[in-house]
């Protein structure tokens, strides 16, 4: 019989480093010229450099190198895919395994915060009442990175979050196993000190509008970093039925309740082959599912999914059945039936369950009615990272659909540059 | 934002940006070289030392040692002084000092007669060098005129100090060799030859490994190789101790001294700092991990001081000095026991081991539940803390004192890394 594993929801799932272990790793690192990690990350970390302040025992000195590159290093050093990007670039792959660069990450911040580097830095933020003002919308990775970068050149931010919290999908998607709330609330408590402002409750193109932000609260530039939050859910008869769930719905409630309410003892149906399908199987699993399963319309090659997060899911004991698509919901007796039809197009399933999950995708809301901005076809606000509203600026999965936290980072940086470039020219101070 | 602190210091009679210079070596041997240092925040340099005499060097001729995982713990080089032309390594130095002006420009000089040196002393004068430091310490010289056999001379260390203080007014320094008994008695030679301030250490004669093929050491020079000197991280602990006894030496009192050997962190220069070293020198380290390694010497410094609310280097340097005393003035009233956390424990048994065979049989070991128990038999010695591959799972634990000496105030480390 296999150990499947099993864990708390919000329990985070791997171990740290201690100072010895990270020093040992440390220690594996071969300080290369010119690293080539660092210029595997697309948001400029600079692993390179932080790991050689970790080696040279000076953990603080990395941790102010990663808060200086990277807003959101704490949550990155959970998140980020690594082995596609730093650890991928990574010198040492050339003689046994890459260094372990997001646990050292990791390693920093959690110093940083034992330190308690976060409160003494808060004291020698820019003072407030100077510097262009600017609104970021939304709080997710992108605009959280943008009002970082502007608040270190002096301007005045203020973050609308409808929601009760920040973080985006930090704080309502991804589950705490990987990414624990307080390593959230630990980046954004730096982002904090930094005098950015953060509004929760605020819902901007229903609440009040882009023009009252321009005109009325007398902001200079605007940034949407709104995300992706349209349930995509497949046109098939029986998803209005109660205990069917898009996503993001689900892992929302699962956040917000510390665990999927109600999930013990259920039979759980997860459709779909990415991250967040793998996400929302785990939650289930996790939130005392007697039963989890997910079922893809294409093969584990073609998913989009990270290869350790498969792993992770079947780890818990979660099966994957490849090549069924959804046909329809239909209420049962004491429950649900889930009808799949195969990609050999002769193939059938009907699973009994008590609750399923469409994780198929995220859309975009509607842009254009609620900020007056152009966007593509496929809904996606059109910016690069100007939008073709004077003062507007966008980016992040709004922009650049589902994408990664860390890629939001860059991109969210570099809109700040584009604004502090915009802001300049318009001769604002 | 990264951290900013002061760490500017006075020495003797310079002022310097910050204490970290390079040694005299390879590290400082040309215009570029220094040029990129002084760029990558190093304080100073003293250059790579000059003498009349121009070096012919063997190849190859580097060697380190390792332990287990761990390479280069040291490092066994046989090199001379400069191998480039006298006139234009003055002139290199000149060069820089004009692009350079606040950074500080050490002339180390080597001479192998009292006209040799006297010349070379008036060169580094009109190079515009802030401070000269005479090499009474390379242990590899092809001339036992110069070099550490100098070095063991107090007589010669004097009278050459003499030469240069007569040829010059710039504040002469004298380099020492660890590769005697007592390092204070060529060193008051010095002084008393009119020298200024005093560098330790110089490297220290070695063999590192031998080669098996050649039936000679490392490194091999057509079939044979030489005793020669050993420097980097494992010679840290020599060179404290010749430091600590430098500064403790009452004839020597008020006589700053700059500390080398080993140096590669923060800690390391901090730890010579603490002793009351007024400049720290780096070849080792440079030569493995480049100039870079500056950054995080200053930063990790800066953030040390911001802990402990110090706003310049001299509020404690030389703070730990008076603490370090004759094995005979230490309270030997008492003994500390291990205390073991089982929980952090992984049952390896190292312990045990270490304490039945290289102590005192004080475990027994719990086969079932692969736990070490502590017995009477515990002396307090910590061989098992310092075995123990996991971070604070034994630390100090109970003091017991001795029959018949009174209860007391102990303080302990806390701090294991
Ligand atoms: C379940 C899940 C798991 C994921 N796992 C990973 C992972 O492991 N690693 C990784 O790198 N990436 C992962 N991603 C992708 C990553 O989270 C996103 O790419 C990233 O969060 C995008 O950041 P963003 O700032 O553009 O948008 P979001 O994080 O979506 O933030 C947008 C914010 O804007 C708010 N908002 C929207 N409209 C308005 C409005 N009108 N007014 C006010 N506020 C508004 C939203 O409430 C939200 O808080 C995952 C995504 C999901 C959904
Ligand atoms: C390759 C090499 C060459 C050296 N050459 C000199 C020299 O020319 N003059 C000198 O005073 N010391 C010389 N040294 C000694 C260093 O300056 C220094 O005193 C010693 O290496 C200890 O410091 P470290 O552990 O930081 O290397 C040399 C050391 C090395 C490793
Ligand atoms: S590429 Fe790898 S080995 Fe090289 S510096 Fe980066 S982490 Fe270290
Ligand atoms: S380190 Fe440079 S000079 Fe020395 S042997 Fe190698 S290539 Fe040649
Ligand atoms: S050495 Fe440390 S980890 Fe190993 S058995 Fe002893 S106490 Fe436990």
């Amino acid at each position: 019989m296999s150990e499947v594993r099993r864990e708390s929801y919000s329990s985070e799932a791997v171990r740290g480093f201690d100072h010895r272990t990270a020093m040992e790793e440390a220690a594996r690192c071969l300080l290369c010229y010119d690293a080539p990690c660092s210029e595997g990350c697309p948001a400029g970390t600079d692993p390179g450099k932080f790991i050689r302040s970790i080696r040279f025992r000076n953990p603080k000195g990395a941790a102010e190198t990663i808060r200086e590159n990277n807003p959101l290093g704490g949550v990155c050093a959970r998140v980020c895919p690594y082995d596609k990007l730093c650890e991928e670039a990574c010198s040492r792959c050339g003689i046994d395994r890459p260094i372990e660069i997001g646990k050292l990450q990791r390693y920093a911040i959690e110093q940083e915060e034992a330190f308690g580097m976060v409160e003494a830095g808060s004291a020698s933020a820019p003072a407030a009442g100077a510097g262009a003002k600017v609104a970021c919308v939304g709080a997710g990775p992108a605009s959280i990175a943008c009002a970082a970068e502007l608040a270190r050149a002096g301007a005045r931010v203020t973050v609308y979050e409808r929601e009760e919290k920040p973080g985006g999908v930090l704080t309502y998607g991804i589950t705490p196993t990987r990414l624990p709330q307080k390593v959230v609330d630990h980046d954004i408590a730096a982002v904090r000190a930094l005098g950015v402002e953060f509004e929760c409750g605020v819902n901007v193109g229903a609440g009040v509008s882009v023009d009252e932000l321009l005109t009325g609260r007398g902001f200079d530039a605007v940034f949407l970093g709104t995300g992706l939050w349209a349930p995509k859910i497949p046109d098939i008869p029986g998803t209005d039925l109660d205990n069917v769930y898009a996503a993001a719905d689900f892992l929302k409630l699962a956040r917000v309740n510390g665990g999927f309410p109600d999930a013990e003892g259920k039979t759980v149906v997860v459709i779909g082959g990415g991250d967040v399908a793998m996400d929302c199987a785990a939650t289930a699993q996790l939130s005392g599912a007697k039963k989890t399963a997910i079922w893809y319309r294409r093969t584990i090659a073609e998913a989009p999914a990270d290869m350790s997060e498969i792993r992770y899911v079947t780890e818990l004991g979660i099966g994957i059945s490849e090549n069924f698509a959804p046909a329809a919901v239909e209420k049962s007796d004491n429950g649900l039936i889930a009808r799949f039809a195969g990609r050999d197009g002769a193939s059938e399933a009907a699973v009994a369950c008590d609750i399923v999950v469409f994780a198929v995708g995220q859309g975009a809301e509607d842009a254009r009615a609620a900020f007056a901005v152009s966007t593509d076809e496929k809904g996606l606000v059109a910016a690069d990272p100007a939008t073709d509203r004077e003062g507007v600026f966008a980016a992040g999965d709004a922009v650049h659909g589902g994408k990664t936290v860390v890629d939001a980072v860059a991109k969210g940086k570099e809109a700040a540059a584009a604004i502090l470039a915009y802001l300049n020219q318009k001769g604002v101070k | 934002m990264a951290i900013k602190k002061d760490l500017s210091i006075e020495y003797l009679g310079v002022k310097c940006e910050n204490p970290f210079f390079l040694s005299s070596s390879p590290v400082g041997s040309n215009y570029e070289m220094v040029a990129k240092s002084f760029e990558a925040g190093w304080g100073g340099v003293f250059y790579k030392t000059i003498g009349i005499f121009v070096a012919d060097e063997c190849s190859p001729r580097f060697d380190n040692n390792a332990k287990e995982g761990v390479p280069w713990i040291g490092f066994k080089n046989m090199e001379q002084i400069s191998d480039k032309p006298t006139e234009l390594n003055f002139e290199n130095m000149f060069k820089l000092k004009r692009d350079y002006p606040d950074k500080i420009m050490v002339a180390s000089i080597m001479g192998s007669s009292d006209e040799e040196w006297i010349q070379l002393a008036k060169m580094a004068e009109q190079a515009g060098a802030d401070l000269i430091e005479g090499n009474f310490s390379c242990p590899q010289m092809t001339s036992h005129a110069m070099g550490s056999d100098v070095g063991t001379d107090p007589a010669l260390v004097k009278r050459y100090c003499e030469a240069v203080v007569s040829a010059t007014s710039i504040p002469f320094i004298a380099k020492m060799t660890p590769n005697i008994t007592s390092i204070e008695i060529p060193a008051r030679a010095a002084i008393e030859g009119g020298a200024k301030g005093i560098s330790a250490i110089n490297t220290i004669k070695s063999i590192t490994n031998l080669d098996l093929d050649n039936m000679t050491a490392m490194p091999v020079v057509n079939g044979k190789s030489s005793i020669s000197g050993y420097s980097g991280a494992a010679i840290k602990p020599v060179a404290l101790r010749f430091v600590a006894a430098l500064l403790q030496d009452e004839k020597l009192a008020g006589v700053p001294v700059s500390g080398i050997g080993g140096i590669e962190t923060w800690r390391d220069s901090l730890e010579f700092l603490l002793l009351g070293c007024r400049n720290l020198q780096v070849t080792t380290a440079i030569m493995q991990y480049g100039y870079r390694i500056v950054e995080d010497m200053a930063s990790g410094l800066m953030h040390w001081m911001d802990e402990r609310g110090y706003d310049r280097l001299d509020d404690f340097i030389g703070q730990a000095l008076p603490n370090i005393v004759p094995a005979e003035e230490l309270d030997r009233d008492f003994k500390v026991l291990p205390q073991f956390d089982d929980d952090l424990c992984t049952g390896c048994g190292r312990c045990y081991v270490s304490c039945y065979d290289g102590a005192h049989q004080a475990i027994d070991w719990d086969a079932e539940s692969r736990r070490p128990k502590l017995n009477d038999n515990c002396v307090g010695c910590h061989l098992c803390l310092n075995v123990c591959p996991v971070q604070y799972c034994i630390t100090p634990g109970e003091i017991q004192f001795k029959e018949g000496r009174g209860a007391h105030e102990v303080a302990l480390s806390s701090h294991y890394v």
